[in-house]
């Protein structure tokens, strides 16, 4: 029996008053804390009578401990780090500095190096960094401005108030601890915070659960362009020293992916012999059985990725997604109590493929709104709809608008892709005509009915890998590389509106792509000869690396990813 | 005087405490590669007959350390007994089994003398004139060689099951007794003990199990882990399972060997069924014996087995109970 | 308490191979958490102050901030990286020279770390304070003369241990659920004292370590897997034979 996480109800809940919650301890979300410190500090510097006070400012990180649940390649372009510390260089921990960049073309087995790299992926000036150490150090800071981190608590819900109609962000309920498989209390039973706050910062990340239910709620992505999503599936190796230098940059496209597929790999080369690899499907593929974890393994087999990780030791394995939308898919900004930024917003460039400066920008924007909402005892749309007028004169605009097209371009295949983003360019990202439609990935997904049964091109990328155990892995012993660890005693944070579509219908029609879609073996068909189909679906919660894939490839949509108790999920120390 | 290796053997309420076997064999097997006195103790009230059946093993001297005081155990107690039995004899080496009573004492013996305690050791290395003992560290993940950077008395415990209590050597004669009676003063003893006493736990420490047949999917249904019952039964062992099989309810949590279960290094470790992902290995891969049956050949569990068995375990398994009823009636 | 590398991190040997590289992941050792929870139900039952001490580097104190966060009271951080590489003895000497004066009534240790494994810090802190102590405790009651301890003994069996005050115990783990650190107890942690003690104040304690590692490795197994074949009648008898022969569990 599945029983699914919700809050419980007709509980009394302990209440902190708070001003400003910023869900969410990533690059946007400590980005903002830090801005926002650095502005109360120079107001206070300059208002001895009349201070404003950091005590009430929290950031809510679900992790056990900030940046664990942090990954990325990663490049950062440098140009918002720098403006919130100018010489962050000298205690920033940078893996490395760009030196050498390629593109390759692969096929089976050879590559074609673009001649001239593509102006998008040309990172002369940037750093190749890991994300989960670059937001440790940035926690460190904010937590030594003072401002208060708390580790192991996610924003499970939020609280609405206000007007009739409940119009209004109140606040945010923090997760249930203490609750087990059944959803009864167990002796140890700490209820979740009830924190009404003046301003909520939604910086969730990819697919944030609050951000989702926001956007639902107030309708938020009318009259934008549903967003669009890639699956990142990454290892980390230590590999022996000379094969890759610190800063070499590499990306591939095409093999082991058809041009129906859109993905393509990075490798970064790191210090101390560190080797960042990774490959990232956008998830609005058409065959169900394709698996994103399958696909990293299968990317490893070509003879110069294998060539360069022989004799190495992979250390480290982890996924998650990115929103690949743009500009057009930019939900509603900022309103009654409330900002969305970084990923939960969907500020990534994919022309470039580089987020975490527009995170980090967005991150300081809305920093400077709440701070102006704080001074004016304001916090309604009025001041925080500033909000999104401030990013639509910013440079974060200027970047995106550029590649606002670049994503819808390859819905019809890779070569047609290539052409429309090759005319974007010459255009200021225009192409063709000024807003390129784009449709939810899972809609793209085709019955098994329709697909050839041996999977065609695409077969070798179909269902779990086997793996090597030396150069490629089975999806369980990767995810073991992941450190995931949850309390185990709790319910199925992976809530699922109605199982029997999993049982009857899903399993034939689709072949239950959760399966190949979950890089952590989270959902599985077992055997059960009650079920019509002979299989019934069963959840492995404690698996979860976060990722949201499920939340957003269902086919169905009626797959819900919450928060599971704070402190549990992956550990990616040096991600 | 010759060196001499003192292995103090562990008696609880009359009777001598098996595992002091193994130390026994330890002592014997430092003794023969230092060319060292082995001398064996046993503490306690009326421990006579211990110690002779301790002297029926090789050693060249046991003695029976006693003081009515020493009965119930108390650390106090132990600790000043021990102190100074071993500053008159001033043994270079003490060896003891690293024993839940062991733990609550020796390190205060060692402190009180002003010495140091390399505890739950599984090996030695003798190193030219050197010994450094092995022990696990970060548990089980490195082992770690330790010497002593201290004069003699060097205080050492053995890990339950390091060396083989079966392989002891009998003298050629037993050993002499010689009792030393101990003088405890009042106020030494602080704590007062009451009775022992047996209460079911409630959960199970597959920690402390010997032997442990253990299965996994391989099983198929609940109603067939009633055969891995039956052959644990017959081998005097605990019943466990890898992940699924607790995750399905199919036994509890508390059988779970993995990393999100217990991790067991047992004498016998038999996989039923296991396929051997790396989340179940890491809990079994430090038993001693590991048999792995599986219809796969090419099931990971099959690397890390001493043997292995490609095959129907529901083909395999009752004909073994049947044989291993049959060895231990037999003897 | 104490900090050690997190139970799943991959441990890396540093160039001198006597210790791992210090870049992973660090948690509270978990019995010292067990024992912790059993200190803040005794505070709940009976009153009183809970302080909670532990000796490392600067990223120790987050399991002093932790235990604060649960309910204690005060903390004490013996805070130097030299601490973590002194023996059980040692140790146990400047905990032993940073608590002189308090008045304690009673000290709680875990049973033992996660990373050492040695079992000894506690009991060696009962030496040198000249307290009755006891191992593996599962439970502690109040009496008259002191305390009624019930300690865990192998094989399932128990008993009961009437001692006076003040005295050491290394809890059991497990006893217990582990309470949660609520958001108002993190911040108040913030502004409960925390007492740094430093090398120098204790150094004269210690003399240098009485053991030494000489080296640290990764465990190898040469394991030859040795494939039994025939039928199930003859691979039962194979298996009856190694098992009597080999495994030596018949």
């Amino acid at each position: 029996m599945l029983v699914f996480r919700k809050p419980l109800e007709g509980i009394e809940r302990p209440q902190m008053p708070a001003d400003v919650i910023i869900v969410g301890g990533g690059a946007a979300g400590m980005a903002c804390a830090l801005r926002l410190s650095q502005l109360i500090d120079a107001y206070n510097a300059n208002n001895p009578d009349s201070q404003l006070s950091k005590e009430n400012i929290y950031v809510l990180e679900k992790a056990r401990e900030i940046g664990q649940h942090c990954l990325s390649g990663a490049l950062l372009d440098p140009r918002s780090i720098r403006e919130l510390i100018p010489d962050f260089e000298k205690e920033a921990p940078i893996e490395a500095t760009v030196s050498k960049e390629a593109v390759y073309f692969l096929t089976v087995k050879s590559k074609l190096k673009f001649p001239v790299t593509p102006p998008p992926l040309r990172d002369h000036g940037n750093y190749v960094i890991s994300l989960n150490r670059f937001v440790k150090w940035l926690g460190e800071k904010v937590e030594a401005a003072g401002i208060t981190v708390f580790t192991g608590f996610a924003g499970s819900e939020l609280l609405y108030g206000g007007a009739a109609n409940g119009n209004r962000v109140m606040g945010v309920r923090t997760d249930d601890k203490g609750v087990d498989k059944h959803n009864e209390k167990k002796s140890n039973f700490e209820p979740g915070y009830d924190l009404k706050a003046k301003v909520i910062i939604l910086a969730e990340g990819s697919r944030g659960s609050l951000t989702k239910q926001l956007i639902l709620r107030f309708k938020l992505d009318a009259d934008r362009n549903p967003q669009t999503y890639g699956q990142g599936v990454k290892e980390l190796w230590e590999v022996p020293a000379g094969r890759i230098a610190p800063g070499e940059v590499i990306y591939t496209m095409g093999w082991p992916l058809t041009s129906r597929e859109y993905g393509g790999a990075w490798i970064y080369g790191g210090k101390d012999n560190i080797v960042s690899l990774g490959f990232v499907t956008a998830l609005e593929y058409a065959d169900p059985r394709i698996d994103p974890q399958h696909v990293l393994q299968e990317f490893k087999k070509h003879p110069f990725v294998s060539a360069l990780l022989k004799g190495g030791k992979m250390v480290r394995y982890g996924a998650k997604s990115m929103p690949y939308g743009g500009w057009w898919s930019l939900p509603s900004l900022g309103g009654d109590g409330w900002m969305i930024v970084g990923d939960s917003a969907g500020f990534l460039n994919s022309a470039r493929l580089k987020g975490i400066h527009l995170a980090i920008k967005s991150g300081m924007l809305a920093a400077e709104t709440a701070f102006e909402a704080l001074k004016s005892g304001d916090s309604s749309a009025a001041t925080l709809g500033q909000f999104q007028r401030n990013v639509e004169s910013s440079w974060i605009k200027d970047e995106l608008w550029k590649v606002r097209n670049f994503h819808q371009a390859f819905t019809h295949g890779l070569w047609p892709g290539l052409l429309h983003a090759g005319l974007q360019q010459f255009t200021g990202g225009r192409g063709i005509r000024n807003r390129y439609p784009s449709a939810p990935g899972y809609t793209h997904m085709k019955k098994l009915a329709e697909l050839p049964a041996d999977g065609g091109a695409e077969a070798p990328l179909l269902g779990p890998a086997k793996g090597d155990a030396r150069l490629t892995f089975d999806k369980l012993t990767d995810l073991y590389h992941s450190g995931t660890k949850h309390e185990e005693d709790q319910p199925a944070h992976l809530v699922i509106q109605n199982t029997d579509v999993c049982n009857s219908r899903c399993i034939k029609e689709f072949g239950s792509p959760c399966q190949n879609f979950c890089p952590a073996n989270v959902y599985e068909m077992v055997d059960d000869t009650t079920e019509p189909n002979g299989k019934r679906i069963s959840l492995n919660p404690s698996n979860c690396v976060h990722c949201k894939a499920c939340d957003i490839a269902d086919p169905y949509q009626i797959i819900t990813w919450v928060p599971p108790e704070g402190g549990g999920g992956p550990n990616y120390d040096g991600m | 005087m010759p060196d001499t290796i003192l292995v103090v053997a562990e008696q609880r309420e009359g009777k001598l405490n098996r595992v002091s076997w193994e130390t026994v064999t330890a002592g014997q097997a430092l003794a023969s590669q230092t060319g060292w006195t082995l001398e064996a103790a046993v503490v306690g009230s009326g421990i006579s007959g211990i110690a002779s059946e301790v002297a029926s093993r090789k050693a060249a001297k046991v003695y029976a350390v006693e003081s009515p005081k020493l009965e119930p155990y108390t650390p106090d107690a132990f600790a000043f007994a021990l102190k100074q039995f071993i500053e008159s004899k001033q043994p270079k080496l003490v060896l003891m089994p690293h024993t839940y009573q062991v733990r609550d004492f020796v390190p205060k013996l060692a402190t009180a003398m002003g010495r140091t305690v390399i505890s739950d050791c599984v090996g030695y290395k003798k190193e030219g004139d050197k010994l450094v003992f092995t022990r696990q560290m970060f548990q089980g993940k490195l082992a770690a060689d330790v010497s002593f950077g201290c004069e003699p008395p060097w205080f050492v415990t053995f890990q339950n099951g390091a060396f083989r209590g079966d392989k002891v050597e009998t003298g050629a004669a037993a050993a002499r007794v010689e009792t030393v009676n101990v003088e405890i003063g009042d106020g030494v003893i602080r704590n007062r003990p009451q009775e022992v006493f047996k209460e079911a736990k409630q959960a199970v420490d597959l920690t402390q199990a010997e032997i442990i047949v253990s299965v996994g999917r391989g099983i198929k249904e609940q109603k067939n882990i009633e055969l891995a019952r039956q052959l644990a039964e017959a081998l005097g062992g605990e019943i466990a399972a890898s992940r699924p099989i607790c995750d399905s309810g199919w036994l509890p949590m508390d059988r779970q060997i993995g990393s999100s279960g217990q991790t067991v290094a047992p004498k016998l470790y038999l996989a039923l069924g296991i396929s051997g992902a790396i989340q179940h290995i890491v809990g079994m891969k430090g038993a001693r014996t590991i048999i792995a049956v599986n219809k796969d050949s090419e099931a990971p569990i099959f690397e890390i087995a001493d043997y292995a068995v490609v095959g129907n375990l529901f083909d395999i398994v009752p004909p073994l109970i049947e044989e291993v009823r049959k060895a231990k009636a037999t003897g | 308490m104490k900090q050690v590398p997190q139970k799943d991190a991959p441990l890396k040997l540093n160039e001198t191979a006597n210790w791992i590289r210090e870049d992973v992941s660090y948690e509270v050792n978990e019995p010292d958490a067990y024992a912790l929870e059993e200190a803040l139900r005794q505070k709940e039952k009976h009153g009183g102050e809970v302080a909670v001490i532990t000796s490392g580097p600067a990223r120790a104190q987050q399991v002093l901030r932790e235990a604060l966060a649960k309910g204690a009271d005060r903390a004490i951080h013996l805070e130097d990286s030299a601490f973590v590489g002194l023996d059980a003895l040692s140790t146990a000497r400047v905990f032993a020279a940073a608590i002189k004066g308090e008045q304690f009534d009673l000290i709680f240790t875990g049973l033992q770390s996660d990373d050492f494994g040695f079992a000894q810090t506690g009991v060696i802190l009962a030496e040198l304070l000249g307290w009755p102590h006891a191992t593996i405790i599962m439970q502690i009651e109040k009496t008259e003369t002191g305390i009624r301890v019930k300690r865990e003994l192998e094989a399932g069996y128990f008993q009961y241990v009437d001692m006076p005050l003040p005295a050491v115990l290394t809890i059991q783990s497990g006893i217990n659920k582990l309470r949660y650190a609520t958001l108002i107890g993190i911040k108040q942690a913030k502004n409960k004292p925390l007492r740094k003690v430093a090398l120098a104040e204790v150094q004269p304690a210690i003399s240098g370590n009485l053991q030494k590692i000489e080296r640290l490795y990764v465990p190898q197994k040469t394991k030859n897997t040795e494939f039994l074949e025939g039928s199930a009648g003859e691979v039962a008898k194979k298996l009856v034979d190694k098992l009597r022969n080999e495994a030596r569990v018949i």
